[in-house]
């Protein structure tokens, strides 16, 4: 029998965890789907990503991330494979955050979405900057952006700026909603991804 | 030595305190066919699991005693040095394509490439099995834009391909209409013939009579029984564990048709050679006619966007008793149903409820008169417990949260699962999650329910309880309207049936006549009830008869 | 919502369909590194032209206008924020109302839309003339684990078989009364609902899907074969290496020259 190593960090991917990656994918992409659908205000289009995180761990959770913009970029947008890592980011911080217990109430699972926004809006700023002169190409945080630039501040401070005002609200909506989700996951699936049962003898 | 030994096996699943294997011996030699029986929660699928290793492999939890396959112990085994022997199909067509090939044959070679064969072997088995399957047609195709019946035969060439030496099938048609069920058995009956070793546990005991040379007869865990088919059949018992035997023994059973103290017949063949009259009477029941809402549809036509036809021209007129509406798939039920729950809008015609045109209202307004029961359950669930499952149709409704739950339990008791209020739906089975998906739209107290498919995946008990929800509804002045394969339960439950082909109605009219008139029973592609086939059967053996004498 | 498929690739063999998917995507790093480093419009418009001109040899043109449609707003953006907001503002180029377009801000702003557009189109030469289950097979036989090869190929093939769910589930939702046109906060409530089962769903169905996956053979450790061998691509040597040099080239002059 092979060594696996357990828990956080572990390399070695189960089947399970392995065959969460495309549904983790899809639930993004539905996700975003229903959000255009029912016309909210919203782009929550990484539930799947924050799902799997909380389920089995950062590893997994950034995989989910990278596949996605991947996928993306492959079927719709060119765009997306710049923020592979960016979303990257956002699976390893949530998956990181909920092993160390920031979602067993809905108070936590707030200030991981806080944080989470944050530490995205973080890595995006360089992103924008090399790539498009810090733009995000959503609208309310360009304008702000723009007001930023002809008040004389800097550049990287105005494309921080017009990332976070998209991203802390939006990642905080979107670990809000995969707090509820998860919080109604059934125990079949939950002890799916859970690497350190062991066979028991009768 | 026998190929599989199994050996006082116990086993208990991750986080449960029950034990879904308890004490199981018994072996199986080379060549054999073995039935399983039971009723949903027996352990059918936990002994499957066992025999191809993924219990204790893939599902971890508690073992005892011991598997043996070719003398191998299957927990000091490797799952796929097991896997590579064993051979598994189980009940969902979809979710056992890989998922990654674009193709039917490169579907076939997923599993070929695991197992690094040389490709030239693999293009050999992969046209084998394509051959074998009878689905050489469909190589190039995508395996998802197939039909239920061609996916479960491409699950079965995947790993007929894989060359096991026993084959597991974990009711391979419960999940299938009636056409691809009868794809999947004729390729049992020549795998069987073939002299290829199955165990397959199955609800159709007719098929399981017919093929086994043993059946294994499970009940809440344990073996009760390890017997010839017309042994374990003729168990005065059966009913109480929740098994019904085949449709044969039971009218054998009812006219005392057997040889001294030997078992009662398992086939029609056997039951042809006693002498015997089967009345038709008590077959169709007739259903008393009460005061129900009322459905009126007139020159219905319905087209989907892209132009295609479903529903032409049907005028029909529902109410007083309940109704079954059959035919084949694609015939246009489901739409037929979506329309009179204003979920579609007529193309041309109209449907009034009652007083209301379905065009100058919505599905959600229409809550409280119409309850559709979809098909599969698992396209609505989504709350923590069943409780709030079902509240959560009453609570659009603008009613209170005690009133809700009140309507909610009453309803959970119907369908008996009370005792389950409080767990997650998706732990529990896939027959229970339909109860649910029941019990959600009728705590909405609606007048008229329409049902889609109900008994598709239910056992003995699950049916009967059906049959019993529908009376009660029946009596209390509510409209049943119900979709339905299973003929049987059409001809035990439904005094009138409506058949459906090609977008017309064929017949309307008592159940007893629909199946009466062998045309139209031809022209929609259904199935006579097996009661009726045999009752057939009979009265043409006795119209042959005099001439031989 | 059947013979639904997610990726844009368009197949009628060209040259381009032709070539070795690794080169084409080579040829995407490649064409995306040169247009940030060369810093005149002149230069940059080269690259893009080179770009188009593979779309056009692969017959794909007219399919990257909708993929450039979906980066328009991003590509607006740019324009505006960088022509009239841009700190450097010296010179006025045209005056709309009351804002005022700068020749630097603009001057800028182009060269970002060209490198932009770039990116869009040298994409679209890999993903409009490669099938992606040729990409992934190209990327395992080059060494990349075959497990992470399924997860990506299972995407694509999933990927369409939950949306076609999403019909059913609001069907049967509406069915028990849930309303989802209305104001906002009704539009809201009923996102759980529409989104819960779909979640639900797909995981429960990867357990099943695992246990398909294992009784065939998935995770057996020995050596794997392929059913399709790769097809022989004409010209791969020559053009990695006249890639590989230009890169090289360009590196060395922006950095050091």
């Amino acid at each position: 029998m092979k060594m696996v190593r357990t828990g956080l960090w572990s390399f070695r991917f189960s089947t399970a965890a392995l065959v969460l990656i495309p549904a983790a994918v899809g639930i993004n992409y539905i996700g975003k789907l229903f959000v255009e659908l029912l016309k909210l205000p919203l782009w929550v289009d990484s539930i799947g990503t924050v799902l799997s995180s909380m389920l089995a761990g950062p590893l997994i959770g950034a995989l989910v991330g990278i596949v996605n913009n991947v996928i993306y970029g492959f079927t719709t947008s060119p765009v997306s494979f710049v923020y592979a890592i960016t979303s990257a980011v956002i699976g390893l911080v949530t998956g990181i955050m909920a092993y160390k217990g920031w979602i067993s109430n809905i108070g936590k699972a707030l200030v991981l979405g806080f944080v989470v926004g944050l530490i995205a809006a973080t890595v995006s700023t360089p992103l924008n900057i090399s790539f498009w002169e810090g733009t995000t190409g959503n609208v309310w945080g360009d304008a702000l952006f723009a007001w930023m630039t002809a008040q004389g501040n800097p550049l990287w401070l105005a494309s921080f700026a017009d990332s976070v005002v998209v991203d802390v609200p939006d990642k905080m909506v979107t670990v809000l909603i995969s707090f509820l989700i998860f919080r109604n996951l059934p125990k079949k699936v939950l002890t799916m991804y859970d690497t350190k049962q062991e066979i028991e003898r009768l | 030595m026998s190929l599989l030994h199994v050996e006082q096996l116990k086993y208990r699943y991750p986080n449960r305190s029950v034990l879904a294997l308890d004490e199981i011996s018994f072996t199986v030699d080379k060549g054999e066919f073995i039935g399983i029986a039971g009723r949903n929660t027996a352990g059918k699928t936990t002994l499957c699991y066992a025999l191809c290793g993924l219990v204790p492999h893939f599902f971890k939890g508690a073992y005892g005693g011991r598997v043996l396959l070719d003398g191998d112990e299957i927990l000091a085994s490797s799952l796929s040095r097991i896997t590579s022997k064993v051979g598994f199909v189980f009940d969902n067509p979809f979710s056992q394509l890989s998922g990654a090939k674009f193709t039917v044959a490169d579907e076939i070679a997923f599993g070929l490439e695991n197992l690094g064969l040389p490709r030239e072997v693999m293009h050999e088995r992969i046209q084998e099995s394509l051959h074998m399957l009878g689905i050489e047609h469909l190589r190039r195709k995508n395996p998802f834009d197939l039909s239920g019946g061609q996916m479960q035969r491409l699950a079965i060439a995947s790993i007929i391909a894989m060359q096991p030496e026993i084959l597991v099938l974990d009711e391979p048609t419960s999940q299938l209409d009636p056409q691809g069920a009868e794809e999947v058995f004729t390729i049992v009956e020549k795998l069987t013939q073939d002299g290829m070793t199955i165990v397959m546990a199955e609800k159709k005991m007719e098929k399981l009579a017919a093929y086994s040379d043993r059946i294994l007869l499970l009940h809440d865990g344990k073996l009760i029984q390890d017997g010839e088919p017309a042994v374990v059949f003729s168990r005065e018992d059966l009913m109480e564990m929740g098994v019904e035997p085949p449709i044969y023994t039971t009218v054998a059973k009812k006219y005392g048709l057997r040889k001294e103290s030997s078992p009662f017949p398992v086939t029609l063949e056997e039951l042809l050679a006693f002498e015997m009259d089967e009345p038709l009477d008590g077959l169709f029941p007739l259903q008393e006619k009460l005061e129900t809402s009322h459905i009126h549809i007139e020159e219905l036509s319905f087209s989907y966007s892209d132009g295609q036809k479903v529903l032409d021209s049907i005028t029909l007129d529902l109410s007083s008793e309940p109704i079954a509406i059959v035919g084949q798939n694609g015939a246009g039920k489901t739409t037929l149903v979506k329309l009179m729950k204003a979920l579609l809008i007529p193309s041309d015609g109209r449907i009034v409820i009652d007083e209301t045109d379905t065009i100058d209202t919505t599905a959600a307004k229409l809550a409280k008169k119409v309850g559709l029961i979809f098909q599969n359950p698992d396209d609505q669930i989504f709350k923590k417990s069943i409780l709030d499952e079902v509240m959560f149709g009453p609570l659009n409704m603008g009613i209170t949260k005690a009133e809700a739950k009140s309507l909610a339990l009453q309803q959970l008791k119907a369908v008996g699962l009370r005792e389950k209020a409080e767990e997650n739906p998706y732990d529990v089975s896939l027959a229970e999650r339909k109860l649910i998906g029941v019990a959600s739209i009728l705590a909405m107290d609606p007048d008229i329910i329409i049902f889609d498919e109900p008994t598709m995946g239910q056992d003995y008990e699950g049916k009967l309880r059906l049959q019993e929800i529908i009376a009660g509804l029946h009596a209390k002045g509510k409209l049943v309207i119900c979709i339905l394969h299973d003929m049987d339960f059409v001809s035990e439950v439904f005094g009138r049936t409506i058949v459906v082909g090609q977008g017309k109605v064929l017949f309307d009219g008592t159940t007893k006549a629909a199946f009466s008139q062998l045309d139209i029973v031809q022209q929609a592609q259904i199935e006579l009830p097996h009661r009726y086939q045999v009752a057939r059967a009979i009265q043409q053996k006795r119209e042959f008869a005099p001439r031989t004498s | 919502m059947r013979n639904m498929t997610l990726y844009v690739h368009l197949e009628n063999g060209s040259p381009v369909h032709r070539m070795d998917p690794l080169t084409k995507m080579f040829y995407v790093f490649t064409s995306v590194v040169i247009s940030y480093m060369l810093p005149t419009h002149l230069l940059v418009s080269i690259v893009l032209a080179v770009s188009i001109l593979m779309l056009i040899i692969g017959k794909v043109f007219r399919s990257i206008l909708p993929i450039i449609g979906v980066s328009f707003v991003l590509l607006a953006s740019i324009l505006v924020v960088q022509g009239f907001f841009h700190p450097d503002r010296a010179t006025v180029l045209w005056d709309i109302g009351p804002f005022t377009l700068y020749k630097e801000g603009f001057s800028i702003a182009f060269l970002i839309l060209l490198r932009v557009l770039n990116m869009v189109c040298a994409f679209g030469v890999l993903i409009l003339t490669t099938k992606p289950d040729e990409l992934v097979e190209a990327l395992v036989q080059k060494g990349l684990s075959h497990r992470f090869g399924y997860v990506l190929l299972s995407v694509l093939q999933i990927i369409p078989q939950m949306m076609a769910l999403t019909g059913k589930i609001m069907d049967a939702q509406r069915a028990r009364g849930l309303e989802m046109e209305g104001s906002l906060w009704v539009r809201v409530k009923s996102f759980i609902p529409l989104l819960g089962p779909v979640v639900l769903r797909s995981l429960a169905e990867t357990r099943e899907r695992s246990i398909a996956l294992e009784v065939r053979g998935f995770n057996s450790t020995g050596k794997r074969t392929r059913l399709h061998e790769l097809p022989q691509y004409p010209y791969g040597t020559v053009a990695k290496t006249l890639l590989t040099s230009l890169l090289l080239f360009v590196i060395v002059w922006r950095i050091w020259l």
